[in-house]
């Protein structure tokens, strides 16, 4: 089996609340690239919080990389995790450390020499147009600035599965553009992506495979052109104002 | 252009949380020196008086009015005192040497003639083999009425044990204070997690291990407790010098010189690194502890 990522009649809830995901099963292969779509409040955080193991299902089975994630010893999860890249909506970024260090971090954990750290860290903060903020703290970049150093944070480490919540969220188009090839590239590369997101015309204009989530249950779609036009509309309809694309 | 990683992933030097466990050790570390000390000048008390149990038994014979008269009586007790199974010797103390004896109790009265002091003859015993007070009162009685036998052993043996069980206090206070400050490491290391709690979060989703967010919270609390421990040394110190300084002003003759040795003072400083390791190790688990309930 090539499945990075097999969901089996996931189920979650929190607390006594209802269930925010229902019945939920896909697969995502090797080298996929997914984008997840869904109103606010339709699950998409909860269902990536799964992915990145942030969050144990209610029921269901899940496993990451060919490992029943409920089975899997603690002690092996940093493992797993290493191999899953995540850009969060609200970026965490540590605000007591730079650029350069954040993005370091995921390496710096992996025990990888300091010399090997600092060549691939510039080269990606180069990369991301971030050349001459390397020594700046988070709160001194801009809401741009700052999703760009969580996204290099995530791929620094050449994840084969990169989640990403609203990565185009706060950049401009250009960024965005180059951001999307980043992700296109890492693709490429063998990098399974999934990207939640608002951007309608992002996800239009890319023809990727889409996971459509809609209260609690999740609908895997080949292209935008699979769905009824007006149903996958009301997907975006609440966040027009909010698409830079 | 250069970069240095400046420290551990978590922001220590923001916590709050941290800022009083030094002084919480320093206390308890002080506290447990003074125990310390206390055992080791206990343990000398004891030994001093486990030698004194050894074999003495003290005679007290009243004093008559005839000094010649009563130098006979003295004379003919010793004879049957040498003769009795179990005595080794019998030696009568002269005057000047029972005055020394009585000073530290009457004060200058012990050299007025006004008290009429005892005789006093003092037997040495064999422990394996010793007569008992009693019967030493029995042999003599008939000839020296009024004669008291005071065997030693039974009112040191008392003393003996009240000084082995303060010793035992000691060595309870000294692991209580090990346990308080396992129990002050335990409650900072928590509080510092959940104010951390953001920051480990996001170690936890770029691959850290347990181990590798316990150990910078073992190496933090390690470090505060060396630093801890060592301000408690360093009050305990003086403090000690000046209490043996006043007990030994005192002047008991019960006890023997209170002094603190060298093996004292490295167990004192020895505290230092037990300090450090109980605040290493506590952290160390506890964090470990705490992160097993998360995902």
């Amino acid at each position: 089996m090539n499945d990075v990522v097999q969901f089996e009649s996931v189920g979650l809830r929190y607390g006594m609340g209802p269930e925010v995901l229902q019945d939920v099963t896909f697969a995502l292969d090797s080298g996929s690239f997914h984008f997840l779509v869904g109103a606010s409040g339709a699950g998409k955080s909860s269902l990536l919080r799964l992915m990145y193991l942030a969050q144990r299902p209610t029921r269901g089975y899940i496993s990451l990389f060919g490992r029943d994630v409920s089975t899997t010893p603690r002690d092996d999860l940093p493992a797993l995790r290493r191999k899953i890249g995540v850009v969060f909506q609200e970026f965490r970024l540590l605000a007591h450390m730079s650029a350069f260090d954040n993005v370091a971090l995921p390496l710096r954990v992996a025990n990888v020499r300091e010399s090997e750290i600092k060549r691939h860290v510039e080269e990606l903060l180069v990369w991301v147009g971030l050349k001459d903020h390397m020594k700046a703290r988070p709160s001194t970049l801009s809401g741009g600035q700052q999703q760009r150093v969580a996204i290099a944070r995530a791929v620094i480490a050449r994840p084969k599965l990169l989640l990403a919540d609203e990565p185009t969220g706060n950049v401009d188009d250009h960024i965005a553009q180059r951001l999307m090839h980043l992700f296109d590239e890492l693709n490429k590369l063998g990098t399974s992506i999934v990207i939640a997101t608002h951007n309608e015309a992002m996800v239009r204009r890319s023809g990727r495979k889409v996971l459509k989530l809609a209260g609690g249950e999740l609908r895997v779609l080949d292209n935008v052109a699979d769905d009824d036009s007006d149903e996958f509309a009301s997907v975006f309809a609440g966040d027009r104002g909010r698409i830079l694309l | 252009m250069k970069f240095r990683f400046a420290g551990p992933e978590l922001p220590f030097a923001r916590d709050d949380t941290t800022r009083f466990l030094p002084w919480l050790m320093a206390f308890m570390v002080f506290l447990a020196a003074l125990s310390v000390a206390g055992f080791f000048v206990l343990g000398d008390a004891a030994r001093a008086i486990d030698r004194g149990i050894e074999n003495t038994v003290t005679i007290q014979l009243p004093a008559g009015d005839n000094v010649k008269a009563d130098e006979d009586r003295i004379a003919g007790a010793l004879t049957m005192l040498r003769a009795m199974p179990g005595v080794a010797s019998a030696e009568a103390l002269n005057r000047e040497k029972i005055v020394q004896l009585l000073e530290p109790w009457l004060g200058a009265a012990a050299r007025s003639t006004e008290i009429p002091l005892p005789w006093v003859i003092d037997v040495r015993v064999d422990r394996a083999n010793a007569p008992k007070a009693e019967a030493i009162a029995a042999l003599l009685q008939p000839y020296i009425p009024g004669v008291m036998v005071d065997d030693h052993g039974v009112w040191l043996q008392a003393l003996l044990r009240a000084v082995r069980s303060s010793e035992w206090i000691a060595i309870i206070v000294v692991l209580l204070n090990g346990l308080a400050a396992a129990a002050t490491v335990v409650f900072v290391t928590r509080a510092g997690m959940g104010l951390h709690r953001e920051t480990i979060e996001v170690m936890h989703f770029v691959g850290a291990h347990d181990t590798y967010i316990a150990r910078q919270f073992a190496l933090r609390a390690s470090l505060l407790g060396l630093k801890g421990s060592v301000i408690g040394v360093v009050l305990a110190a003086p403090a000690l010098m000046l209490l043996v300084l006043l007990m030994g002003n005192l002047g008991f003759g019960l006890l023997p010189e209170i002094r603190l040795g060298v093996g004292t003072w490295i167990s004192i400083a020895g505290l230092v690194p037990v300090a450090a390791a109980i605040a290493l190790v506590t952290a160390h688990t506890t964090v470990l502890k705490s992160l097993g309930r998360m995902i």
